[in-house]
């Protein structure tokens, strides 16, 4: 596999291949970053979805989708969603590799080809996005909205989350609200494809058995036709807040309870402690060998998950577990007593070498896997520092024991949420 | 008979352009090897035919019917992680490999993913899984987990919504009880149950192992001979009751706290004695495509009519051991009415019958789909363990999608009938 190098294609954009034949098929992702801001954020998420559904060629939902089905079941994804303070429209396609092609099309072309006209030639009517497809797409984005309550354990996370940002900009859902949605007219999402265009910071790549010069050629092009300006620059910044432990909860109609305990830890990717953080999150609640799956779920069977999770842009710590209503402070209590071990040390030097392997498993791992390479090589964009999976794993295996109590002594518990369940429904 | 000596068959695809291995080992186990030489890990699958509705069986030479709890492949799963000198993730902590489980309706995997200390991760996998330690204190302290895994399914409205619908589509057959049984069934689970299904249910010959990615064939025939064990095989008849064609009732609906309805609208299908053929399978997916994908005229009204919406609405072909379905699913305002426009375009599809374009357009969609799969290791291994249990192979299966002939897709129609449909809803609390 070749590594490639992130190359910067026009104000703001910035192009990586990695060509690979061991793959049967390609993707071509375009991330757009913007500021994620409450005037903006709804016009913002509107656009994967009503350029997703029409564009280019393909003036209607139809078309589009039976042109995607004529390209070997090729799959488009486009979406709304958040890192740090920066609100995130991505635009991706995946398709079958040429050499699989019946009548050796060339799929890169045809897929970076459709995915351009989508982003720079919407499907207009009288200049701005047509009526009815706003209509269809400010439906259907509520519907996104209002189905967050469908998945308890996100829906919990998703509270705390919003307790920790207390009313800051970047703890707003990047799909914004359904009233905004309802609000928005032709002209504001008018506007917010242009801003999109011409002020985020555009982060492309192709991978996988994919003629990536081709890819690369092409949208070098397509943005010279854009006056890029203002452009947008990700960065991201810890939370940090004086204040004390706050406790919500919340009851619901539900079997399970569920608890999430957000952390404030001041570690973001550009930290140097990052790696070290790493490690003991691992250690913590991140394995099947962890200090919380071994306590809370193995030693006390009080529940099926209890995992902890880094929010690296915020440098958040969730730990998050599904318990039985009276059991919520048992699993809180335990939970800061298995903190309080890797504070003070109270852990051997196999735990750390078993958080280190399974690490090294992950890392070595990524490159089998598109979706997965993308994810790596993306986030490294938005770091400052630009590290292979193998370069970022030779840091990972410094870290020290006293690096490891330095990381989780610097986390402190800011905020616990509780979704609090009675039993569960009835079946009519 | 089982053969005493190891063979091994080369299965190629000249469309794909790759091989893979199908081991017959001495032992009796089936093993698959599909190897990725430029990979960086491998992914490998031990599997048992065993799964949730494996709850009745007679074994040869006894007179009865064994009845065991319902949930007891799923528990049987957790517990097999455990053995006297401790946890297997503690094992497979040593060499970094993620390993993990599951059980569904006809089998229980084991999984692995490794890289860089494969055969050692294999070696812990092999073992694990043929060393069962059951005591009653171990099984007693399961009770906990498993009952709150239970209890996190109880919350998961689109788990609700199928299991609604199965209750009132099968009469008789397992495949309409919860997977992980319910806290009541598990209390009854003994140590002794537990060994009984597992010397009954993990013998070599249902069982099959399969590993895809960066692997060589030799080391892994060798690790076979070195730790599969030959274990007395059990033939054991599995036991349905007789499953009517009709439906318990038509509809079912459950109130719980989501914000939008959920539907499935299932239609139940007479399953054949043998598990359905691949180009059965191939049909009825091609005929989903023309009916229900984004690009067809139904998705389309119901886009329009405001009924649907592009991230919720599916279709799935569920079918195994005594069952045969189909399913349309996702989320509406409306569910009856997405019902109705199903039937309708059905009956439609019957009197216009299935146009050349539409078929060509449907089945190249299904193939790509099928192709983008084998890039996955997971995928790969967990493919050729369930298609070995019944009966189908990876590559014929691609065949026969592309030698698919329209009248084939358009006899799956038949099913597709008010008669025999159940829609299933969960709607929002008042």
């Amino acid at each position: 596999m070749m590594h490639g190098m992130r190359r910067s294609i026009g104000k703001g954009v910035h192009f990586l291949g990695i060509q690979d034949a061991k793959f049967k098929t390609m993707r071509i992702s375009i991330h757009f970053l913007l500021p994620l801001r409450k005037d903006t954020v709804c016009a913002n998420a509107m656009l994967p979805f009503l350029m997703g559904r029409a564009g280019g060629d393909y003036p209607d939902f139809t078309q589009l989708s039976q042109k995607l089905d004529d390209l070997y079941g090729a799959g488009l994804n486009t979406d709304a969603g958040k890192i740090g303070d920066a609100q995130l429209l991505s635009y991706s396609i995946t398709g079958l590799s040429s050499r699989y092609a019946f009548m050796g099309e060339n799929m890169a072309l045809e897929l970076a080809g459709l995915l351009k006209g989508l982003l720079f030639h919407p499907a207009f009517e009288n200049g701005s996005f047509k009526e009815e497809d706003i209509r269809q797409e400010k439906r259907q984005i509520c519907e996104l909205i209002d189905s967050d309550m469908n998945d308890k354990r996100l829906y919990a996370r998703r509270r705390c989350e919003a307790l920790l940002a207390d009313g800051e900009d970047w703890g707003i859902n990047p799909y914004g609200t359904k009233e905004g949605i309802e609000a928005l007219t032709s002209e504001e999402l008018l506007l917010a494809w242009k801003r999109l265009l011409t002020n985020s910071q555009v982060e492309i790549l192709a991978l996988g058995d994919c003629d990536t010069s081709a890819v690369e050629k092409l949208f070098e092009e397509a943005f010279s036709s854009i006056e890029r300006k203002d452009v947008f620059s990700y960065e991201s910044l810890p939370l940090k807040k004086e204040r004390v432990v706050r406790h919500e909860s919340e009851n619901a109609d539900v079997a399970q309870s569920k608890l999430v305990m957000g952390f404030q830890t001041g570690i973001t990717p550009r930290d140097p402690r990052m790696a070290a953080a790493k490690v003991m999150i691992g250690m913590f609640g991140g394995t099947p060998t962890s200090k919380l799956f071994m306590n809370v779920r193995e030693k006390l069977s009080l529940c099926y998950y209890c995992s902890a999770g880094f929010s690296g842009a915020k440098g958040i710590l969730y730990v998050q577990s599904g318990v039985e209503s009276r059991n919520i402070l048992r699993v809180e209590e335990e939970v800061q007593m298995q903190l309080s071990k890797m504070k003070e040390g109270e852990f051997t030097e196999e735990e750390i070498l078993s958080v280190k392997k399974s690490m090294r498993n992950s890392y070595t791992s990524l490159s089998d896997s598109l979706s997965a390479l993308e994810g790596w090589y993306f986030s490294q964009s938005l770091q400052g520092s630009y590290l292979t999976p193998e370069e970022a794993l030779e840091d990972v295996e410094k870290v020290t024991e006293e690096e490891i109590i330095e990381a989780a002594s610097s986390v402190t518990l800011d905020t616990v949420f509780a979704l609090v369940g009675n039993g569960g429904g009835e079946t009519a | 008979m089982t053969s005493p000596k190891t063979t091994v068959q080369t299965i190629h695809s000249d469309r794909i352009g790759d091989s893979y291995y199908k081991i017959q080992h001495a032992s009796g186990l089936t093993v698959f090897v599909y190897p990725k030489e430029e990979n960086h890990s491998a992914f490998a699958s031990f599997a048992a035919n065993f799964g949730s509705i494996n709850t009745a069986f007679q074994i040869e030479g006894e007179e009865g019917v064994r009845r065991v709890p319902d949930g007891i492949a799923h528990y049987l799963e957790h517990k097999l992680f455990e053995s006297e000198e401790g946890d297997a993730f503690l094992k497979f902590s040593k060499t970094g490999a993620s390993a993990n489980a599951y059980t569904s309706f006809d089998s229980t995997c084991y999984i692995v993913s490794s890289s860089e200390n494969l055969y050692e991760s294999l070696e812990i996998l092999l073992s694990f899984v043929q060393d069962p330690f059951f005591t009653k204190e171990n099984v007693a302290k399961e009770q906990g987990i498993i009952g709150q895994e239970i209890q996190m399914y109880e919350d998961d409205p689109q788990w609700k919504v199928m299991f609604n619908l199965l209750r009132n589509m099968y009469h008789t057959h397992p495949v309409r009880n919860d997977i992980a049984g319910t806290l009541e069934s598990i209390a009854e689970i003994t140590p002794e149950d537990l060994y009984l299904c597992y010397n009954t249910f993990y013998t070599p010959s249902s069982m099959v192992l399969a590993i895809a990615g960066k692997i060589d064939v030799d080391t892994v025939i060798g690790l076979c001979d070195r730790l599969l064990k030959n274990r007395q095989e059990k033939h054991v008849r599995r036991i349905f009751e007789n499953e009517p064609e009709t439906v318990l009732s038509h509809r079912v609906e459950q109130k719980l706290p989501v914000a939008i309805p959920l539907f499935q609208f299932g239609f139940k299908r007479t399953p054949g004695e043998k598990p359905a053929s691949v180009e059965k399978i191939a049909a009825t997916e091609i005929l989903l495509e023309i009916m229900a994908a984004d690009s067809s005229p139904l998705f389309r009204r119901l886009l329009d009519a405001e009924l649907i919406n592009e991230t919720s609405f599916d279709t799935e072909y569920f079918e195994g051991p005594g069952y045969d379905a189909v399913f349309f699913s996702g989320e509406s305002r409306n569910p009856d009415a997405v019902a109705q426009e199903i039937l309708k375009e059905a009956e439609s599809l019957r009197k216009r019958g299935i146009s050349e374009i539409d078929f060509l357009r449907a089945k190249k969609s299904v193939y790509g789909r099928n192709v983008s799969a084998l890039n996955s290791t997971d995928s790969i291994a967990n493919s050729l363990a369930s298609m070995y249990f019944s009966g189908r192979e990876l590559f014929s299966y691609l065949e026969a999608l592309i030698n698919i002939e329209p009248a084939s897709v358009f006899a799956e129609l038949s099913s597709i009938s008010p008669a025999n449909s159940v829609l299933s809803v969960i709607l929002p609390e008042d």
